[in-house]
């Protein structure tokens, strides 16, 4: 998925996930001396270990009660970015992936324990679904007593009208595993039900099939073993036909969940009020605490932190889903000991990247004096530093399964970049002052992470040509596979925490494209029957460490690029809210369990 | 939309005939003449005894020196605006990226201190800052002044149809939103420039703005001079240039120009500040001159983002731009009461 | 009367109908795929293709320019459905009607607009009157260096400052800067406006003060001022009744200038404080390439300039008698 990214680059930033937050503004925290340490980040929580698929006795509601949690008072939500869908269908933005979970269910979700594991668990569906024909076919069965915000039950029937509305043109946003796997790779599934369900065709039983109102069948082309984790995306849930107003639904969309829409201001803000027909007898994960979540938009990181810091009136019972303390503000809150018990700095899913092209890059010697070369510790420090994320070291993230602390580049040891290293290796290959073309996107940010790339390429005897992009058109720039630059930034969220969802995309060489993931176009036929052969595997516990293996080989061997850092999330929340914990997979505040003391 | 400093402008630049700073009493030159002396002797033996002119001239000299010779006070000071200092050196900068010391780092080494995340000089990064926004401003208003004058005199002398096209040309340009324009259009000339490939170099970046501030930033001074060539055309000396058959050139620059001196220099010292300060407003709102070349007026934008832990920072680009400004009006009053005396000021 | 606001409304139509053009073919220079902005994380461009036929993006400019100038007074239909006049399209970024936008940042810069041009009005006209009554006494020189020093501030420079001092740091004595709809909370409302109204006036603050001066010591001289006070009128009566008069015409002027282009939206104030308004909204349809929101704002920004001028030079006439409307 992608965390919501500095207003206007949403776009730009879509594949290019993570950043978020860190990329406006400035950057670098702040001030004050060194004690940083002590009051600084604490020991990461979101570790791979943390992730685990439940079992039906995990997806039986109520959710456990939180201690001391009360009942009413409204919480305050502050968002930098409009959200501009509600549809969970268009929905794929870490704010607003975090703001469905309020009004709408899917199969499957995500119980997050305050310690931070996550496991994936029945929602709509008794538990994780079951697979059959090799993987190939998943069935779900539907709880009892779901009900959707008029009282009406929600049924199987919902449910496939959930999914086929997702073949409509004009859904476009939103993440399309099921109805790839379902139907066809790339967009070629929407030719299975061109007008989705509206004019009255539905996909045929042997693609999705409820044999009754209790029972979803998917059969996909191909087995997936991590179904559970695609079905908890948040288009993947139940839409009452009578209701989809289609395009309007985006602004209107009908409650599932514990909360309803009471008023949606497109840009300004979204109010949730009770909804009184949600069960939480069905509801593993959802409480209902607080009366009312009223978001409003357009709070800039530095007025948020501020007013969340001062806490004066209704901002006491403030938050943000998935806005971060402000980079220059990072010491005003590290400083401040009463906001102790109300902050936290947790990894995210998020992995930033220098990558490689291939296609002009040829010397793989060149590419590992790149690695070398490459100012971690600086590119970090641009970005917001120790709060904002931390020095990356290989290609997974911390938070997915199967990861191992492997450093091949010795980036812990030199953060700014190896330069000796880089300098040997490129006289090795007789290289020395060869021309780079650094492409970067022209932010305040960007801008500057170029200030200490160029210079710590330059050190290790590369020339440097560096070439600005508009914010606009960089995505399209770099995806495009002739593209004429040898480096650039790119960053990958995985939509869950398994590593077939970083390796295959980022690194198949079959998957080279206008537009494709593979930034650094490693072609490598070896790589890719690997991938074949891991993904295969169907007990993704037991595929994890081989994909981190792979990774690992293809980091050392291919460099197709070299990753920077991991994101962090810091959050800070009002001190009259409680129960706030947490998300892991979307890395953002989960409000499921907030109430106001 | 317009910032307050291009609304005073707008008001100084005459779109209306009423501005005071706009009404030049009848012939400066001719009263010149009586005492044999030339307009400029004269102007300069007034000007010499105006004590705030003087010190004002002085400081706009000052900061047209720091301009041209910033490589030299930088090798001077024995640093320059890109080395990062603070990711370079470590205790500089504490892990947030903020200077350790307080009031931005300031110290002996450091005179305006160090600039917070990438560690760099404030105080070179302020000259080289300076010598890029005076390198704007100054050649766009150049242009400016030459298209206002060429313009203005060439409507107001002409008259007739040439007049009324052209007065309806500067009311389209002056009905565009000023700001707003800037910030939509600069993007469209950049794209007109720039290679997709190769790095943008910074002169290219530099000649865009100029050709934007250029582009909306001469109506004033065209109107202003076809208000003043309008009242003089009718004037005797003009008349018997004309009988004595002289050519439209000869009258032009012969007996307009020497009389149109005065409003051309006074809106000239008041243009100068306005444009760095408009271009110092489109650095603030992202479409200026980026990294790593150094810009006065990107300064005001890395200082509002550091504000909330180094107030310090911004304070020394913006006490340097008040002052600039403020000697250049002064400096602009004392040309103008030079020149003419007889203001009421 | 008639015939001038007549001439001169025809003449502000073709002058919007230019500016229009100008930006819409303008915007086709950029370098830019507005159709991006809805188009997922998977992109591809089948989907790009549809995004562009869903926005119309794959009509020919002129096309495109016709349909988006007759949908202001006739309404059209979009993809997204019925967009009902004033129609100003549906923008490339949020797919909701520009013109709902548009209405809903107004009062904004309104607020923004007014309270700042009450201001700065009031007391630059204010200081200038006492500046020339006083003239050559020491308040006299204090306001004018005070004005000399305002002229030459800047918002990005000052605002940030009052922000950093009086907003959060040491002194927190004022609410964060913000817009609260004046009909919910008036206080509040005005609480949140107070700051950015402030920093804005004493931009222009410094203009009036000069210029009100200026003009009054200018019309004290005048003869008819002079003859007035011979005639044995007191010194108050003469500068209130004879000298404001004469001296109201030229701040009338420029503060319609001011005005109408602050009503297009105050970019750098509205950035310096995080106030949504329509420069705000300005920059974004830049930077997101939203051409429908982008044509919506310069149409908006240079109506209020061009209707400006014209309400400036019939109250002109009216207030100088002197002056007829050719």
């Amino acid at each position: 998925m992608t965390s919501s990214h500095q207003n206007r680059a949403r776009l730009a930033a879509v594949a290019l996930a993570a950043g978020a937050l860190v990329l406006t503004a400035c950057s670098g925290g702040g001030g004050g001396g060194g004690d940083g340490k002590e009051s600084g980040p604490a020991t990461d929580k979101n570790k791979s270990s943390n992730f685990t698929i439940g079992t039906e006795a995990d997806s039986k509601g109520p959710a456990p009660a939180v201690p001391g949690a009360k009942k009413g008072g409204a919480v305050t939500v502050l968002q930098r970015d409009a959200f501009n869908h509600l549809d969970p269908g268009q929905i794929y933005y870490s704010d607003m992936l975090t703001a469905q979970m309020l009004y709408n269910r899917s199969l499957t979700a995500y119980k997050v324990e305050p310690s931070g594991k996550a496991k994936v668990v029945g929602d709509l569906a008794t538990g994780p679904g079951t697979a059959s024909d090799g993987g190939k076919t998943w069935t779900f069965k539907l709880k009892d007593g779901l009900k959707f915000q008029d009282g009406s039950p929600i049924t199987s029937k919902d449910v496939r009208w959930g999914i086929e509305r997702l073949y409509a043109d004009f859904e476009t946003d939103g993440p399309m595993y099921i109805p790839q796997w379902l139907s066809g790779d790339g967009t070629s599934f929407r030719k299975a039900l061109p007008d989705g369900p509206y004019k009255g065709d539905h996909l045929p039983a042997s693609v999705l099939d409820t044999p009754d109102d209790k029972t979803v069948i998917l059969h996909f082309r191909k087995p997936h073993a991590d179904t559970p984790f695609a079905t908890a995306m948040p288009n993947i849930g139940a839409v009452k036909a009578a209701k989809d107003t289609q395009r309007k639904y985006d602004n209107a969309p009908f409650s599932s969940g514990p909360y309803q829409v009471a008023d949606f201001k497109v840009g300004k803000s979204l109010t949730l009020v009770k909804n009184p027909n949600w069960d939480p007898a069905t509801d593993p994960i959802r409480h209902q605490y607080a009366d009312r979540f009223d978001v409003s938009f357009g709070h800039q990181l530095q007025d948020q932190t501020r007013r969340i810091l001062a806490q004066q009136g209704a901002d006491k019972n403030a938050m943000s889903f998935s806005n971060a303390v402000d980079p220059g503000m990072t010491q005003n809150v590290l400083n401040d000991a009463g906001t102790k018990a109300r902050r936290f700095v947790e990894i995210q899913p998020y992995v930033d990247y220098i990558s490689f092209n291939m296609t002009r890059l040829k010397d793989v010697k060149v590419r590992k004096a790149l690695a070398y070369a490459m100012p971690n510790g600086q590119i970090l420090q641009q970005n917001g530093g120790t709060t904002a994320g931390t020095i990356a070291t290989n290609y997974l993230s911390p938070a997915m399964d199967g990861y191992q602390a492997t450093d091949p580049y010795g980036k812990k040891a030199h953060p700014a970049g190896d330069t000796e290293k880089a300098q040997a290796l490129l006289k090795e290959a007789g290289k020395i002052g060869q021309e780079i073309v650094y492409a970067y996107r022209n932010t305040d940010v960007e801008q500057k992470v170029a200030v200490v790339v160029t210079q710590a390429l330059q050190k290790a005897g590369f020339t440097v040509q560096k070439k600005e992009v508009d914010a606009n058109t960089w995505r399209t720039a770099i995806s495009q596979v002739d593209n004429k630059f040898d480096i650039y930034r790119t960053s990958w969220g995985a939509d869950w925490p398994v590593p077939s969802t970083v390796v295959p995309p980022l690194f198949d060489g079959r998957q080279i494209a206008d537009g494709s993931q593979n930034y650094g176009h490693l072609d490598n036929p070896k790589v890719n029957s690997e991938i074949d052969r891991i993904n295969a595997i169907t007990d993704i516990k037991q595929a994890a460490p081989q994909w981190m293996k792979l990774a690992d080989k293809i980091l050392t061997e291919d460099v197709p690029g070299i990753p920077t850092f991991y994101n962090r999330q810091f959050s800070l929340w009002g001190s009259g809210l409680g129960g706030i914990k947490y998300q892991p997979v979307y890395g953002t505040v989960d409000p499921t369990s907030v109430y106001v003391k | 939309m317009t910032s307050p400093s291009q609304a005073a402008a707008a008001g100084a630049g005459g779109s209306s005939p009423l501005d005071p700073l706009n009404i030049t009493p009848d012939g400066g030159g001719d009263s010149g003449k009586l005492v044999g002396r030339s307009p400029g002797q004269l102007m300069w033996r007034r000007f010499k005894r105006d004590r705030t002119g003087v010190i004002s001239a002085f400081i706009v000299l000052f900061f047209l020196l720091v301009a041209v010779a910033a490589p030299l006070i930088s090798k001077l000071y024995g640093k320059d605006p890109t080395t990062t200092y603070g990711l370079d050196r470590p205790g500089l900068l504490n892990e947030f990226g903020y200077p350790i010391r307080p009031n931005g780092g300031i110290s002996g080494d450091f005179w305006f201190g160090i600039e917070p995340t990438l560690g760099r000089d404030v105080f070179t990064q302020l000259v080289y800052g300076i010598r890029t926004s005076l390198l704007i401003a100054a050649i766009a208003t150049l242009l400016c002044v030459a298209t206002g004058v060429l313009i203005g005199v060439t409507a107001g002398y002409i008259g007739g149809r040439t007049d009324y096209f052209l007065g309806r040309f500067i009311d389209l340009l002056l009905a565009f939103p000023s700001q707003l324009s800037f910030v939509a259009f600069t993007p469209v000339v950049y794209s007109l420039f720039v290679s997709p490939e190769k790095e943008t170099p910074t002169y290219l970046r530099v000649m865009t703005l100029i050709l934007v501030l250029w582009l909306l930033g001469w109506m004033g001074m065209a109107r202003l001079l076809r208000g003043q060539v309008l009242s003089l055309r009718e004037r005797e000396f003009v008349e018997a240039a004309k009988v004595t058959g002289a050519s439209p050139w000869r009258i032009i620059t012969k007996e307009l120009l020497p009389n149109l001196w005065t409003p051309i220099l006074v809106q000239t010292t008041l243009m100068l500040p306005t444009m760095v300060t408009v271009e110092a407003g489109l650095s603030f709102l992202g479409v200026g001159i980026v990294e790593p070349t150094p810009d006065w007026g990107r300064m005001f934008k890395a200082g509002a983002d550091y504000y909330e832990s180094d107030l310090t920072y911004i304070f020394f680009p913006g006490i340097a731009m008040i002052i600039f400004v403020v000697a250049f009006n002064l400096l602009g009053d004392s040309v103008r009461d030079a020149f003419d005396p007889k203001t009421n000021r | 009367m008639l015939r001038f606001l007549a001439r001169r409304s025809l003449g502000a139509l073709v002058i919007i109908l230019l500016i229009s053009a100008i930006t819409f073919f303008l915007f086709f220079a950029l370098p830019s795929e507005p159709a991006l902005m809805s188009c997922g994380k998977n992109c591809t461009p089948d989907a790009l293709a549809v995004i562009n036929k869903n926005l119309g993006l794959d009509q020919p400019v002129p096309v495109q320019y016709w349909h988006y100038m007759t949908g202001i007074f006739a309404g059209r239909d979009l993809t997204v459905g019925h967009c009902p006049a004033p129609c100003f399209g549906y923008s490339f970024s949020n797919q909701q009607p520009v013109w709902g936008t548009i209405v809903d940042r107004y009062p904004t810069t309104l607020s923004l607009a007014l309270g700042g041009a009450f201001v700065f009005l009031i007391v630059g006209v204010g200081f200038g009157m006492i500046a020339a009554a006083r003239r050559g006494t020491v308040v006299d020189k204090l306001f004018s260096s005070l004005s000399l020093i305002g002229n030459s501030l800047q918002i990005y420079f000052v605002g940030v400052i009052a922000l950093g001092l009086f907003v959060s740091g040491g002194l927190r004595i004022l609410d964060e800067p913000g817009y609260h709809p004046f009909t919910e909370n008036p206080g509040k409302w005005f609480m949140g406006m107070l700051l950015p109204w402030l920093v804005l006036s004493i931009i222009f603050v410094a203009n009036y003060t000069r210029m009100t001066r200026s003009q009054m010591i200018e019309q004290l001289g005048e003869e008819h001022v002079r003859t007035a006070r011979a005639k044995g009128l007191s010194r108050r009566a003469v500068f209130f009744r004879y000298a404001w008069r004469g001296a109201l015409a030229p701040i009338v002027t420029i503060f319609g200038i001011d005005l109408g282009s602050l009503f297009g939206g105050a970019m750098i104030t509205e950035f310096t404080f995080n106030l949504h308004g329509l420069g705000r909204l300005a920059v974004s349809s830049v930077t997101e390439t939203d051409l429908p929101t982008l044509m919506a704002v310069m149409l908006v920004g240079c109506t209020a300039i061009v209707v400006a001028n014209i309400i400036v030079d019939a109250a002109y006439a009216f207030i100088d008698p002197r002056v007829r409307l050719a």
